[in-house]
This record gives structure tokens, C-alpha cells and sequence, in this order.
């Protein structure tokens, strides 16, 4: 099959292309990780962030392990497709990967981890919030993040102010929408007022909604619950309409230096879950690690998206070399030393239940003030403290 | 093609292909994927060429298909191969409502199924009791065990997309060769299937409408339960329109094998050559090919692999 | 009262643009019968000049449409000429051309632009224009909102009043009558096409100062405008304005009565509820030979 040869041949090009160094020697082990990420289509940009970050994990690994080891990466982009996800692990797992880390969106990682376990490949990933993926019974599925960790800093932050209605605004997507039932479950029960209004990606204005919520529901609070166009729509048009609110607060992809550069005077006091501050001064010899390693491949700042890339495979990357050096280079010899992973890294502890769950994982809150970022929730992480009330428009 | 060349193919999709490939996942498991696309473009050209109906909204019935047939296994513990035929029959149910659009014409009806397809989706997203809405359906059950043969794995899913197109085409070709295929066909033999000269009788239309949409629907079926996921976006997605279409289109969607043989070769050279060619993006090539190929030979692809392939395979017999 | 009339206001607004956006793709199916797929993508492309030229140089975005026109009209022309180089079953393979043009401008503006999302950093389009103390809009709608009823109303006037619209005319109307007629059908065509680009420049530009833009969104503008251009029947201007103003305040009013989510459900039924009882559009003549 001229095919085959032509692939692997290209996928190692692929590899040299994508920055990943080949600095072992003969007699040291290559290990080489596969990929999935979307690249292409409606996922792209989360996709190529994470992929960034998985880079950057495969840059430290091959620095931690110079002389002894080698990692290599091997990417495929799945074009935010089911199908072509699982295409890409299938074809990975022909050409020998250890692991797979990557994957985002939990109707692309539900069936590409489906193919991996049928493969007998353990899969890492932060890409995928749903409940259902942890419980089939894989041996080898382990994500670093929850969807409980989001929720429980958007609800401690809306504790801690102490409003008592709330106005949720969120997308009709799998992970937004989950987010939305769990925060208006727990809120409701907190005793607070809750008035939820969806809408469709698609969507060209949202005056109406907010209109809505400022005359109808006039809440003390804002809650949105989407993706970073959405999250521009939804403030501009608050902005325009200024509702008589205390606080804006978002979930994932909003405190992002990204949104703080592009969106300045749109973001003036909005909150997001965060795990670190911007612009953050990677100090601790962990975080220099980190960002060294992004800088000497990427420009720009990295966001939560390439810290959660560079965690999961950096700690990947760790428990194939401790289960190689035990003879166990297999899916049980893997997922018994990921299983055993307990440390503090860039995003927080990270340790994995049964399920391969963490329940380790929170989100911290973080306010943008003047083009920066400080944690202003919990109180044990904070680096600054909020303005509250304060929005963009006041 | 004749019914030779037909045959020879039709055995090297189930000897030669599983032979050669049987134990690469990857390799098969793409192909049954371009047979996924190959089953919705004929039922398009079905309804194409038979029904002069161009649509835009075949996603539609892919959809109500798999949303059916997952909900009648998970939720009623129907067997997978019975619900498989009921996906197509949900499908066809659904398409009643889109009788009244049948009295409309070449754009007009093609963007009104387009206008279902996406009212559908959007019940579906809405409809979360039933569907588990924007949250989707995971878990949905692999295609069983069955005399002894495991349908869940690569190999056995391809067998049973390859047992579902090839019913369809034989399906279309019995269409076809009855009385009403063949005067249908004379009528537009050298017009556009937009633009036949008088109206065929509403209620062909109708029967056209309905086969094309149990076929769909089966193949959108099919696809639940060998990718196990579903969600109103997936679904309903566009692609599932669009990319039959031009497949169709591309093979020659005026003959019985150029959609097959349309869907194959776009689906397997963007993704196993184009792909890695250009990592990212390379549906950009995709694209260019598309253009290059309509502008260079409008016909379609099928009367350049044809005659190829009939040279090849005549020498080999001689 | 108050949520109701602000609803009709932004729907009215988001009406005009989704006019321009529309009108394009109207007139080229009017003359050519040839659907442009690509057409939402020529839309997205001038926005992510306008993208382009704003962030080098810091001017603002609507003197971007100039160095816009060139490059979209271009590539306008360009697909003109690649249609109708088709031999035959025009109507069909122009599908897949345009189809075709369409994955290769998104997936080069993926490859440029990165999938990051962009909207303009002039906020003098963001600021508030509160009309009869109620009604709140940001400046860059109105603007796309003018824009929008000035260029449908220059067209109109164009097709009807000057030497070449009457050419598009009547070649969309019946183009071998226009052939014995002396026009050089062909001529007529481009001209639309070229004129399509001018329109799609606009909207694009528009788009950018009222939205944020990111690669994936090309193909549901094509189909948006694909909606209103069947809704306003064949070719018709005054059809495109009123198709799109009833989209936008439908939509409008379901979020404001419902929930934004099912905007889409209601413009789709509203429009099949239309096409239903006006088989040819709201503005189309008798479908006949």
C-alpha cells in the first residue's frame, strides 16, 4: 500500500515541522504520543490552542528526559468531526503511539476515546466536560479538568457577593448548556432567583435578550455561559442597553489576555474562571518551565487552553516513562502510573479517581481591571480584589 | 456501466476490500465513512433524477433517521437491526410534512426542504426529553452480534454500509427500469432535472420523496450507531446535505454508480492524500479540485474513471 | 410595550444588513440562474480586509472599502468567469464551483487569519444611539442599517434607469429575447457579478463594525442570504428589502416573547409559510415557461 508508506512518511515530516525536537540517542526510547485536535472547522480555535499547549508538553518532556528518552508527536487534525477523529486515532494507533493526548468537545472525544480503548491506548484530555465519558468503564480515560470545577467558581464567586437574583444567559451547545442547568440547579437551591434565556450560536443580536433582562427579569447579576464571539455580542450589547446590574460573570474563554488586548473597553470589570492571572508572571520554576518552553515555539500569551494542553501530556509523558522503566509500557502499566499521579502543577492539583476523573480540579475566578487579570476568588488564590459592583459601563 | 462491471465491483467491495484491508481499522474504517456520504448521494440523485427534485435538506432525513434509531434502542431496547429500518421509516414519516413543498419548484422546493432540515434541528435541540437536546446522545448502541458475526467492529460496520448502499442502488436501478423510471428518464433524458417539461404525477413525486427519505434515513441510522454519538448540530450538520450533493454531482448524477464512485473518491483522496499534503486546511485543495474539475470536465468524474476502468478491466478478461 | 417596540427596532435594523448581505447573491441568481455558494464567504472575505487593513494601519474600517472592492470584485469576476466557463448543466455545477470556491476562501482565511475572532477596535461603532429615549442601538447598525436601504435603493434605481441595469433586466427576464434584442447577454452577466462584488464588499465591511468575524461563519450567511433571495422571489429588489425586514423582526420578536433559540425556528416557518401560499416569492412573478 503506497498509501501507508506515503502517510508515515509525511506524518514524520509532520512532526519535524511542528517543532518537536529528536534529540535521543541509540540506545534511548522514543515514545511517540498521538493527537487529535481540531485545527479546522467550528472548534478550530480552541483546537489549535490546545494543540499549542500539547507542543509545548512535548518540548519540556524532551528537555526533562535528554540523553535517556525522546518524545514525539504525531498530529492529526479531525476538522471538529466525530468520524474523522476516529479515523485519526485509528490510523495513530497503526503507526505505534503510546498514548493520546488532545481532543476537544465531548461528542468528538466520546467516540475517538471509544476507538482508543478499543485499541488498547490510554486517552488524556481536558477537552470534554460530560459526565457520561468517565463512567464507561475505560481503563485508559483520564481528564484533568470537570465540569463541577467551572461551576463551583462561578457559584462561589455569586455566593460570596451575596446577590440574590440572577439572570443566566447561555448557548445551546452540549458543554454551555450543562454548565447552565448545573449553576441554575445549585443556585436555585442556595434560594436565589434564577431566570434562564438560551439562544442559538447563530445569533446576530442580543439587545433583545438583554433588553429582556433589563426590563423583565432585573437581576442584581449577569451570568453568561458561551464561547468568546458570544461573550462580545452579549457585553456590547449590555454595554449599549446597560442594565441595572452589580457584576458580569462568564465562564471558559473569557479572562484570557487574548480577550483583555483585543476586547479592552468591552471587558472593564467582567469575570471568568481563570487559573492564573494576566499577565502572569510565570515565577515558580514550574510555571518558568512552562512558559519558556511555549515561548521558544509560539508568540503571544498562553491561556488556560494551552496550560491544560501542557499539564496532561507533560504528566502523560511521566507515567510512560515510569511504566517503561518498569517493563509496562501498555495500556494497564500507563494507566496504573497516571492513577498514581498527585501534584500541584500550572492548573492546580491534579490527581485521578477510578474514573480517571479529577476531583482535584477547580477553577479560580479572575476580574479583568485596566487590561489586567487579578484572582479575585477564592480568597486563598486571590492576587487582587474585585470591583464590585462594577461593570464596563459603570 | 454494465451489469459486468457492476458485478466485478460490487465483489471486490467484498472480497478484495476486507481481504486486503480487513485488519487495517483505519483504512476501513474511512472507507465505510465514504459509503455513509455514497448512501445519501444516491438517495439524493434518486430524488434527483426520478423525482426531478433537487433538495437542499437531506440532512434532514439523515437526522430524523438517527434520532429515531437511537431513541427506539436506548430507550426501548429495540434491536439495532430492526431499528436501523425504522430510522428509514421514521425518515419517511417525516417527509409527509414536507409534501406541500411539492408543488414548488427548482430552487424554491430545494430550499424549502433546506428550511425543514433546519426546523427539525432546531426541534431536536429543543425537544431534550426526547433527544437530551444540545447536550446530545452518547453511548448509543454499536451494531450487535449476529449469526456469530461481531457488527461492532470496523469491518463489520463496513459490511453492513456496503449491504445498505448496494440495496439502494439495486433498489434504484428496479426504480428506474420500470415503466415510470424510463419515461421519467426520456422526459429529462437532455434537460435539467430542475427543469423537466411537464409535471410528473404529484403522486410519483410523492413515492420518489419517500424512497429517498427512508434511504437517508437509514443511512443517517446506521451512522448512530457506528459512530455512537449524536447531537442536534451533528445531526442536522449541513455536511450531510452539501457533501453528498457534490459528490453526486462530481461521480455524475445521472447514472446509478457515479454518486457511489463520487463519494469514494472525494471522501478518500481529501482525506488520505489531500490531508497529508497540507495538514490544516486541506480541504482547500478539495475545493480547487472541485472547481478545477467542473471547469475542465462538467460531466463529472465518472466518464473519465469509466472509460478506465472498462479499458483496464477489458484487458484483464482478454 | 417597551421590549416589543425595542425588538421590532433591532429587527428592523438587522433587517437592512441582512438586505445587503442578501442583495448580491439575488441579483447574480436573477441574471444567471447560477446560485452562488460562495457568496457568504465573498462577504466574510472584505470583512477580514477590512480586518486587515485596520489593524495595520489603524484607520478606521470604512476606509478599508476601496482596497475591499478591488480584491472582492476581483474575485467576484474571477467566479463569473469560471461559472460560465461551464459547459453544461450550468445550473447544477455552478453548485459545486461555487461550493468549491467557498472551502477554499474559508479555509485560506483559516490559514491567514489564524481561527481567532476579530471585530473592530474603532469604538466609534460601538457607541450607544438611543432613539425616543427607548430605543437603543449601537452607531455601526445604524450605519449598516443605512448603508444597506442606500445601496438596495442605488441598485433599484441603477436596474431600472441606466443602460446596463436595463441590460441585467431584461436578460434575466428572458435571455434570448435580450440576445435578439442586440444585448450581449454575457456583458449583462458580468456586470451583475461585478456589481455583486461591490455589494458583498459592503456587507462584509458591515460586518465586520457591527459583528466579530471568525472563518466558520461565511456558510451561514450564504445560506441566510440564500433564504431572503428565494423569499423575495426571483431577482426582485424590493422583495430582498421586505424579505429580510420580515426576517429580522421575527426574529427579534420570538427572543423577546420566547426564547433566542428559537429565532431561527420562526424565521424558517415564517419563510415555508410564505413560499407555501407564493409559490414564487413574495415578489416573484407566475413560475411558468
Amino acid at each position: 500500500m503506497k498509501f501507508l508508506n506515503l502517510s508515515g512518511f509525511i506524518g514524520c515530516a509532520l512532526g519535524v515541522a511542528l517543532g518537536v525536537g529528536f534529540s535521543g540517542t541509540a540506545h534511548s526510547a522514543n515514545f511517540i504520543i498521538g493527537e487529535h485536535t481540531p485545527l479546522s472547522g467550528k472548534l478550530a480555535r480552541v483546537g489549535t490552542g490546545s494543540h499549542r499547549g500539547i507542543v509545548t508538553g512535548i518540548k519540556v518532556l524532551n528537555d526533562m528526559y535528554k540523553g535517556k528518552h525522546t518524545f514525539e508527536l504525531k498530529t492529526i487534525d479531525d476538522e471538529s468531526s466525530p468520524a474523522k477523529a476516529v479515523s485519526a486515532v485509528e490510523k495513530l494507533a497503526s503507526e505505534h503511539v503510546v498514548a493520546f493526548s488532545g481532543g476537544y468537545a465531548s461528542g468528538v472525544i466520546g467516540p475517538a476515546s471509544e476507538a482508543a480503548n478499543k485499541a488498547h491506548i490510554p486517552y488524556i484530555t481536558f477537552g470534554g466536560v460530560a459526565t457520561a465519558l468517565s463512567q464507561r468503564g475505560h481503563e485508559g480515560f483520564f481528564r484533568i479538568n470537570s465540569a463541577a470545577g467551572y461551576g463551583k467558581a462561578v457559584i462561589g464567586l455569586v455566593e460570596e457577593m451575596g446577590v440574590k437574583s440572577i439572570s443566566v444567559v447561555y448557548s445551546n451547545k452540549e458543554a454551555t448548556l450543562k454548565m447552565a442547568k448545573y449553576v441554575e440547579k445549585k443556585l436555585t437551591e442556595d434560594g436565589l432567583k434564577i431566570s434562564m434565556h438560551e439562544y442559538d450560536s447563530h445569533v446576530q443580536d442580543y439587545k433583545s435578550i438583554v433588553n429582556k433582562i433589563k426590563l423583565r427579569d432585573r437581576p442584581e447579576a449577569i451570568v453568561m455561559i458561551g464561547y468568546e464571539s458570544e461573550y462580545v455580542g452579549i457585553l456590547r450589547a449590555a454595554k449599549l442597553l446597560k442594565p441595572n446590574v452589580k457584576a458580569m460573570i462568564g465562564v471558559w474563554s473569557l479572562a484570557t489576555g487574548k480577550m483583555a488586548k483585543e476586547f479592552p473597553d468591552l471587558m472593564e470589570n467582567v469575570y471568568g474562571t481563570a487559573m492564573l492571572p494576566f499577565p502572569v508572571t510565570f515565577t515558580s520554576p514550574k510555571q518558568k518551565l512552562f512558559y519558556d518552553a511555549f515561548k521558544s515555539n509560539f508568540e503571544g500569551e498562553p491561556s488556560y487552553l494551552e496550560q491544560f494542553g501542557y499539564v496532561q501530556t507533560r504528566l502523560l509523558g511521566e507515567a510512560i516513562v515510569r511504566a517503561n522503566d518498569k517493563g509496562q509500557l501498555n495500556l494497564k502499566g500507563i494507566s496504573d502510573e497516571l492513577r498514581k499521579t498527585d501534584e500541584e502543577t500550572i492548573s492546580g492539583r491534579v490527581r485521578f479517581d477510578e474514573h480517571g476523573d479529577n476531583p482535584e480540579f477547580v477553577q479560580r475566578v479572575g476580574q479583568h481591571q485596566k487590561g489586567k487579570i487579578p484572582l479575585v476568588w477564592p480568597a486563598s488564590a486571590k492576587t487582587g480584589e474585585k470591583v464590585f459592583p462594577g461593570t464596563p459601563w459603570n | 456501466m454494465n451489469i459486468k462491471v457492476f458485478l466485478l465491483a460490487l465483489a471486490f467491495m467484498y472480497l478484495g476490500v476486507p481481504l486486503l484491508l480487513g485488519d487495517n481499522n483505519y483504512l476501513i474504517g474511512m472507507i465505510a465513512s465514504a459509503l455513509i456520504v455514497a448512501g445519501i448521494a444516491v438517495a439524493w440523485a434518486l430524488l434527483g433524477n426520478l423525482g426531478g427534485m433537487v433538495s437542499f435538506g437531506h440532512a434532514a432525513f439523515f437526522g430524523v433517521g438517527a434520532y429515531t434509531s437511537a431513541i427506539l434502542t436506548m430507550d426501548y431496547g429495540v434491536p439495532v437491526f430492526v431499528a436501523l429500518v425504522l430510522g428509514g421509516i421514521g425518515a419517511s414519516l417525516s417527509s409527509i410534512f414536507m409534501m406541500p413543498a411539492l408543488r414548488l419548484r427548482g430552487p424554491y422546493f430545494a430550499l424549502a426542504i433546506l428550511a425543514y432540515a433546519e426546523i427539525f434541528k432546531i426541534l431536536a435541540t429543543e425537544a431534550t426529553g426526547l433527544t437530551g437536546g444540545g447536550g446530545g446522545l452518547l453511548s448509543i448502541p454499536s451494531l450487535p452480534v449476529f449469526a456469530g458475526i461481531d457488527f461492532g467492529t470496523k469491518l463489520g460496520g463496513y459490511i453492513v454500509i456496503l449491504n445498505i448502499v448496494t440495496l439502494m442502488v439495486i433498489t434504484y436501478f428496479f426504480i428506474r427500469r420500470s415503466s415510470y423510471g424510463l419515461a421519467l428518464k426520456a422526459m429529462h433524458d437532455s434537460e435539467l432535472a430542475t427543469r423537466i417539461v411537464g409535471v410528473p404525477a404529484t403522486y410519483l413525486k410523492i413515492v420518489m420523496l419517500v424512497v429517498s427519505a427512508f434511504m437517508t434515513g437509514a443511512v443517517g441510522a446506521f451512522n448512530a450507531h457506528y459512530i455512537n454519538f449524536l447531537e442536534p448540530d451533528y445531526a442536522f450538520s449541513g455536511t450531510w446535505t452539501v457533501f453528498p450533493i457534490v459528490a453526486a454531482i462530481f461521480g455524475g448524477y445521472r447514472t446509478l454508480s457515479g454518486p457511489v464512485i463520487g463519494a469514494l473518491f472525494i471522501y478518500l483522496i481529501d482525506q488520505l492524500v489531500f490531508k497529508n499534503l497540507l495538514p490544516q486546511g486541506h480541504q482547500l485543495i478539495l475545493g480547487v479540485m472541485l472547481t478545477g474539475m467542473i471547469v475542465l470536465s462538467p460531466s463529472g468524474l465518472l466518464p473519465i474513471i469509466t472509460n478506465l476502468f472498462t479499458r483496464t478491466r477489458g484487458k484483464q478478461h482478454a | 410595550m417597551e421590549l416589543t417596540a425595542q425588538a421590532i427596532f433591532t429587527g428592523v435594523l438587522m433587517g437592512g444588513f441582512y438586505g445587503l448581505v442578501a442583495v448580491g447573491l439575488s441579483l447574480v441568481f436573477g441574471t444567471m440562474k447560477v446560485i452562488n455558494l460562495a457568496h457568504g464567504e465573498l462577504v466574510l472575505l472584505a470583512a477580514y480586509i477590512a480586518y486587515a487593513v485596520e489593524s495595520q494601519t489603524g484607520i478606521n474600517p470604512l476606509l478599508a472599502l476601496p482596497i475591499a472592492m478591488v480584491i472582492v470584485v476581483g474575485v467576484s469576476l474571477l467566479t463569473f468567469y469560471l461559472t460560465n466557463g461551464i459547459a453544461k448543466d450550468k445550473e447544477l455545477n455552478s453548485l459545486i464551483l461555487t461550493f468549491g470556491l467557498g472551502i477554499v476562501l474559508t479555509n485560506g482565511l483559516l490559514m491567514v487569519f489564524s481561527a481567532d475572532i476579530y471585530s473592530t477596535q474603532t469604538a466609534w461603532f460601538m457607541e450607544g444611539v438611543v432613539v425616543a429615549d427607548t430605543l437603543f442601538s449601537m452607531r455601526g447598525e445604524i450605519v449598516a442599517f443605512v448603508v444597506g436601504i442606500c445601496a438596495l435603493g442605488a441598485l433599484y434605481w441603477w436596474l431600472n434607469h441606466t443602460w446596463h441595469g436595463r441590460a441585467i433586466r431584461s436578460v434575466s427576464s428572458n435571455r434570448e429575447a435580450a440576445k435578439l434584442m442586440g444585448m450581449n447577454p454575457t456583458k449583462a452577466e458580468l456586470w451583475s457579478w461585478g456589481v455583486a462584488g461591490v455589494l458583498a464588499t459592503l456587507a462584509g465591511v458591515m460586518l465586520y463594525v457591527i459583528s466579530v468575524i471568525h472563518p466558520p461563519i461565511g456558510h451561514g450567511l450564504t445560506i441566510k442570504a440564500f433564504i431572503i433571495t428565494v423569499l423575495a422571489g426571483m431577482g426582485s429588489i424590493p422583495g430582498v428589502l421586505i424579505g429580510a425586514l420580515m426576517i429580522g423582526v421575527i426574529e427579534g420578536l420570538t427572543t423577546t416573547f420566547f426564547q433566542s433559540s428559537l429565532a431561527g425556528l420562526s424565521s424558517m416557518t415564517l419563510f415555508l409559510l410564505v413560499l407555501l401560499i407564493m409559490p414564487s416569492g413574495l415578489f416573484g412573478k407566475k413560475a411558468g415557461h
